[in-house]
């Protein structure tokens, strides 16, 4: 965990950090493990589909899974052993649509939460330190934005941010146009920041009048070095909790607002598969709906546990033997 | 103090430290005074809450603001009042020229850190050395302070090490950049009984090495009888007298420092109990008018001198200091006449030791 022990020229046996601790723990379990997988093998899924879109604009590679528009059959066939999953109503692979599904998903909740951490993580922390002034000003405005329903909170700034060109405020800098998903990823990680923050800057007043912070001060460490340095990775751990547990909330919005028509237009995402097959689920075709429940499910699922067992594995109780 | 004034290190003069509580103004640390000397140990003694630790933290201006504040007074460390320059320059005194060591070694490392990190941050923040040399730096300063294979010490996480061994990685990390100045705040209070004997030999050890003077504070008068050079005893945010150590034990001028002497055990003198203070230590939001110690003193309980007049510290004879109407030579005729006069001297005990 730390790089000096890396970097110096000795090579004497490191000593057991918290972290490492607490991954061996982790990963002493099974469930833990098993869903360990399942979230890389959706990661995976994501990144080779990122790779294979980047190989065939690039240099033409024809991966039949990036192609998800091309006919491959006809309408709503149902599952079979060419069509796993089955075909949708312009007879394209619901197999396809639904791994690339993975990618807008995954992409997004990512996003999301690196955005909800940058934001969360200093400002609690921030909050939480120097307290007064600064901490009434964050707790206002995030006890202002939590009294909002969530998800009306999300259409509002989805369908504010939607399409718009962004230009930041220097001279000379680029203008981004918000198209596709970066309205939904922005509209969470701006919104979601909340919980985070909160639970950031509860563990930091704890942590700040701990001893440790004190002596730190008492040979010299200004504030930002006792906030950056020496706080935030006594409470980082709840950074990594948080994001595992909100990241299903992530996946979940996103799949609210495909579906409500918010979010990915161009490109499958589960929401916008679920939206497709409700309709005809009366006439029997099962399987478009099937598939993205099915993935979301498994997903959500995988997370959970996993962020339950990441909490076990962390929890300070259990870190001092 | 006979000491010329080019040996002194710290001064402190007239202190005053105020905290705003919910239930008012608590005054922990009031018109405190003390000088400490080049290379020797001055020990701050008293109760829990008399204000000692508060002295210290003022010292390092490390008080919690809000709540609390420096209200008055001088902290000069070489001559520099340390109250009256900026955060920056306050960040360069700590750890370089002022070093401390607290009383919980268990929590006063950071858990997530290597040993060896936390030394070479406080190195690297006071001397311009690679990170390189500051980790074998690192190295040394663990076996200058006596723990073993300090090589693979150093990459070690604090919960690996037991309290005694925390405690001499604190005192390491204090003297990296040898101040002038040691703050030990109870360094061995958490201790048990042969680590602590440890640890002040390796504090003095060092200061006959290094020169450095110590500021310890305790509530340990045994601690004090063998490790101080000079002695302030204080009580309910004061000093109640102070002195060097040998003359100032061997015959205490202030009621409360016999109090504290009484109640300590004996060797070789059998008692089913031991002395103690009647009463206990007043709630410093409203302390007790005139002598802060009136309520518990054996002398002074009936005095209504005692009880309206607080009397200030002192200097009653070479080197000694004391804040007692009964002390021999503590009230100047002037007063003592008129005190007869308002008081009646038959009401008057008269001065006892």
């Amino acid at each position: 965990m730390s790089e000096t022990a890396v970097t110096t020229p000795v090579s004497v046996s490191k000593g057991r950090s918290l972290w490492s601790d607490a991954v061996k723990r982790l990963l002493a379990g099974r469930a833990a493990v098993i869903s360990a997988i399942v979230i890389l093998i959706y990661v995976l899924v994501t990144l080779f589909i990122y790779a294979a879109e980047f190989g065939s604009s690039r240099f033409g590679w024809g991966i039949p899974l990036t192609n998800y528009n091309e006919k491959v059959g006809s309408e709503y066939e149902p599952p079979s052993w060419k069509h796993p999953f089955g075909t949708d109503y312009k007879g394209r692979s619901v197999l396809r649509k639904t791994f690339y599904g993975a990618r807008t998903s995954i992409t997004v909740a990512f996003l999301a939460s690196l955005i909800s951490i940058a934001i969360g993580v200093p400002v609690g922390a921030m909050a939480g330190y120097f307290r007064g002034f600064v901490d009434e000003i964050v707790v206002w405005l995030y006890t202002t934005l939590s009294s909002i329903p969530y998800i009306l909170l999300i259409l509002a700034f989805a369908l504010v941010l939607k399409d718009r060109s962004i230009s930041l405020p220097w001279p000379g800098a680029p203008t981004f146009r918000l198209a596709g998903i970066a309205s939904v990823y922005l509209a969470m990680g701006l919104t979601s920041w909340v919980g985070l923050c909160r639970l950031i800057r509860g563990e930091t007043i704890k942590h700040r009048d701990r001893e440790y912070i004190l002596a730190a001060r008492s040979y010299g460490c200004g504030r930002a070095r006792i906030i950056f340095k020496h706080l935030l990775p006594n409470v980082f751990h709840l950074v990594i909790i948080n994001f595992s547990l909100q990241f299903v909330g992530f996946i979940q919005a996103e799949v609210i607002l495909s579906f409500l028509g918010l979010g990915e237009k161009d490109k499958p995402s589960w929401g916008a598969m679920i939206d497709d097959a409700r309709l005809t689920l009366t006439r029997g075709f099962w399987w478009e709906m099937a598939a993205a429940t099915l993935a979301i499910f498994v997903i959500s699922l995988a997370l959970n546990v996993f962020g339950d067992r990441l909490r076990d594995a962390l929890d300070p109780k259990l870190r001092t033997e | 103090m006979t000491a010329a004034t080019n040996d002194i290190i710290l001064s402190v003069r007239g202190l005053a430290t105020h905290f705003r509580t919910h239930g008012g103004t608590v005054r922990a640390v009031q018109g405190v005074s003390f000088d400490i000397r080049r290379g020797r140990t001055f020990a701050l003694v008293g109760e829990s809450g008399c204000g000692k630790s508060v002295t210290a933290l003022s010292i390092m201006r490390l008080i919690p603001t809000p709540p609390g504040t420096i209200a008055a007074g001088r902290i000069e460390l070489h001559g520099r009042d340390l109250l009256k320059v900026n955060d920056a320059q306050m960040r360069s005194v700590r750890g370089n020229e002022i070093a401390m060591i607290f009383q919980e070694p268990m929590t006063s490392l950071n858990p997530v850190f290597t040993i060896g990190d936390q030394i070479v941050e406080a190195i690297m923040l006071h001397q311009k050395k690679s990170r390189r040399h500051a980790w074998v730096e690192a190295e040394k300063l663990l076996a200058r302070v006596g723990i073993p294979d300090p090589g693979q010490r150093v990459r070690e996480y604090p919960h690996q090490m037991s309290g005694g061994m925390r405690q001499r990685v604190m005192i390491a990390m204090a003297i990296s950049c040898k101040p002038s100045l040691l703050i030990a705040d109870e360094p061995t209070t958490a201790l048990d009984v042969t680590t602590q004997a440890q640890i002040l030999d390796l504090l003095d050890d060092l200061q006959q090495v290094e020169g450095m003077s110590i500021l310890l504070i305790t509530h340990d008068l045994g601690v004090v009888a063998e490790r101080a050079d000079d002695v302030a005893v204080m009580y309910a945010s004061k000093i109640a007298e102070t002195g060097a150590t040998e003359a100032l034990l061997a015959q205490p001028l202030h009621p409360y420092t016999q109090g504290l002497l009484r109640s300590l055990p004996r060797m070789g003198v059998a008692a089913d109990r031991l002395a103690v203070i009647p009463g206990s230590v007043p709630d410093p939001r409203e302390f007790p008018s005139g002598c802060k110690f009136h309520p518990r003193c054996p002398i002074g309980c009936d005095d209504p001198r005692c009880s309206s007049l607080e009397p200030e510290l002192r200097q009653v004879s070479e080197g000694r200091q004391v804040s007692c109407w009964y002390s021999p030579g503590f009230e100047t005729p002037e007063e003592s006449q008129d005190f007869d006069r308002r008081y009646g001297r038959d009401k008057r005990k008269s001065p006892s030791a």
